[in-house]
């Protein structure tokens, strides 16, 4: 009996000394892979200071921050309805725009967010931005992404530059969505898409569905 | 009436660890999947510094999972059931002061999470299960001794 119990005692410690060694690797391990890669090669139009968004007129005034997730049909929605005059802002140097990849939704949201940053560095960020969306699939994840999905998108907007294919493929700016993430998580911003226009947020429930009151607001931050 | 508690107890403790335990290990399970997500509902319930609450986001899931783990195993059921106990009423408190506030969030217990439309929340079965399963907490920290534990 008595070496039995003994026999107990030593299951009971090597079970918490395991599950304390899953639970401690998964900390550590959680708590590196989502922190800032100082070494990720980012974009061009890319700066640290915007919490690594992508930037575009950099020296306009004011300053609108875009949140979005390129699976996140809200998003969608939002592009569809208000990207038209947001490009607009943009192609009129109205404002500095900062765009800001999120990848919460998963891999695919990774591939679009790359292929985005590869467009970037040919100029091509406002076109390739819609053209994406506009490939949205209704799933998450659904393997529509996978593969070459993103090089088609890029060259039906006409990037055909050999250094965009190579950026896709080999997944260029993957690590840096890790640091756009990192960044939005210390800019508390949960959920997209989220808009502020000089660090205001627009308000949830009017200014992002209706695009005269989308403008009214851009509008009332300083853009004439 | 006590004889017959006395011959219930230990499947009761069973019972209790295994719902407790399993919901723990599943919720941590789904959520390390996608540890931005859980960053953000936590995030959302605009309780905590930012810091901290990503620092709960990516953390929280495995702390989880280790509790569910010890509890269906049977091992330190008593200091397993009590940590339970206090994690479903930290979860109870967060999800009450949302409500209060007017957040539309979503808890974000099992994956998931984040702001929702007004009319897509589940506060009140979200508490009522929690509160569910602080019981059990509470029940193993007092009756801990159950079948097929590791505990003797």
């Amino acid at each position: 009996m008595a070496a039995n119990n003994s026999g107990d005692k030593g299951t009971r410690n090597l079970v918490i000394i395991m599950v304390a060694f899953i639970v401690v690797v998964g900390v550590v391990f959680s708590l590196i892979s989502n922190r800032s890669n100082s070494t990720a090669a980012v974009p061009a139009s890319v700066s640290a200071a915007d919490g690594y968004g992508i930037v575009l007129n950099p020296n306009a005034k004011p300053t609108i921050d875009v949140y979005v997730d390129y699976q996140c049909p809200a998003c969608r929605a939002f592009e569809i309805l208000n990207g038209g005059y947001l490009n607009e802002v943009i192609a009129q140097n109205k404002a500095k725009v900062v765009f800001h990849p999120m990848t919460f939704i998963g891999p695919e949201s990774i591939l679009a967010a790359n292929a985005a940053a590869c467009a970037a560095d040919e100029n091509e960020f406002v076109a390739m931005n819609l053209a994406i969306f506009q490939d949205q699939s209704p799933n998450e994840n659904s393997g529509k992404w996978q593969g070459d999905a993103m090089l088609n998108i890029g060259k039906s907007i006409g990037i055909n530059s050999a250094k965009f294919e190579a950026c896709i493929k080999d997944g260029n700016y993957v690590k840096w969505t890790g640091n756009v993430s990192a960044a939005t998580a210390k800019a508390n911003v949960n959920s997209t898409p989220t808009i502020f226009v000089n660090g205001k947020q627009l308000d949830r429930n009017t200014e992002y569905g209706d695009p005269v009151k989308f403008r009214a607001a851009l509008a009332a931050g300083g853009v004439k | 009436m006590g004889d017959k508690f006395k011959v219930a107890q230990p499947w009761l403790t069973l019972l209790a660890r295994l719902i407790l335990g399993g919901v723990l290990f599943a919720a941590g399970a789904l959520k390390i999947g996608s540890l931005q997500k859980s960053a953000m509902a936590v995030r959302a319930y605009e309780l905590l510094p930012v810091s901290l609450a990503n620092f709960l986001g990516y953390t929280l899931p495995w702390i989880e999972i280790g509790v569910g783990l010890l509890l269906i195993a049977g091992v330190a059921v008593r200091i397993s059931g009590l940590i339970g106990a206090f994690t479903m009423l930290a979860f109870i408190i967060a999800i009450a002061q949302a409500w209060a506030r007017g957040l539309s969030i979503d808890c974000g217990c099992f994956g998931g999470g984040g702001a929702i439309d007004p009319e897509d929340t589940k506060y009140l079965s979200e508490i009522i299960r929690d509160i569910g399963l602080l019981i059990l907490g509470i029940y193993l920290y007092f009756y801990p001794k159950g079948r097929f534990s590791v505990d003797k």
